[in-house]
């Protein structure tokens, strides 16, 4: 389960997250599915990278559809209100 | 070359999509990779709401006409809710699979989908139904597929 108190998580955090081998996440970092950032030696992977493992989505898909649901209780509002006169 | 996904689209996601350019509705919709499909009813239901709502109604006509296909409900409004009630939660959306059962689309596209009974009617109807942005994550997920085969 992902710690959403944590920003970025260690390779081996992250293998245990996605129950892969840790060679199998930097081999990922280096294919660049999984977005990481080197620092000195090691690596860090932001939570945000992993936002699909608790969301089922991408973390741009998943503030895409934040962006769309603010909206949403006015349009539902109106749709309903005109469904039920109709 | 991978082939174009037809999806039938609720009216709540055609409306986000007027209202926000960076919200999943939107990206879904200038997408190459769906054929969007709406019905007759949904087209008058649209007009009236989108007015309603104070959005430009020329972008809709405009957005309806270059990217949707119209599917025509043939049955009347008492028939639709007579064949249709069982698949929603609220009989004012009755309509909306009335138009899933006319155009048979591979996926259905809502935002509201707890007041559809969407096992129902994807055992009937053979259609998927997704939010915007799970959709998406699907279409990403084909698109990377094919790039791997």
């Amino acid at each position: 389960m992902t710690d959403t108190t944590l920003i970025a998580y260690t390779p081996e955090q992250t293998a245990k997250i996605l129950q892969l081998s840790k060679n199998t996440v930097y081999e990922l970092i280096a294919k660049g599915e999984i977005i990481a950032k080197r620092i000195g030696k090691v690596y860090r992977i932001p939570a945000k990278s992993l936002s699909f493992v608790s969301t089922g989505l991408d973390s741009d898909l998943l503030e895409a559809d934040q962006a769309d649901r603010k909206n949403l209780s006015l349009i539902q509002k109106e749709l309903s209100t005109f469904r039920a006169k109709s | 070359m991978t082939s174009r996904l037809e999806v039938f689209f609720d009216s709540d996601v055609i409306i986000s999509s007027l209202i926000s350019n960076k919200g999943a509705a939107y990206l879904l919709l200038n997408t190459t990779a769906v054929k969007p499909i709406v019905s007759d009813i949904q087209k008058e239901e649209l007009v009236i709401v989108v007015k309603r709502l104070g959005l430009d109604i020329k972008r809709l006509n405009t957005l309806i006409e270059k990217k949707f296909r119209v599917a025509k409900i043939v049955v009347s409004k008492p028939e639709i809710n007579k064949r249709f009630l069982k698949y929603v939660l609220d009989p004012n959306d009755a309509h909306v699979v009335a138009g899933i059962a006319a155009s048979k689309p591979s996926f259905f596209v809502s935002y509201n989908l707890r007041h559809f009974k969407i096992d129902k009617i994807k055992a009937d109807f053979k259609a998927i139904s997704l939010t915007p942005a799970q959709l998406l994550q699907y279409i990403r997920l084909k698109r990377n597929r094919s790039l791997v085969s």
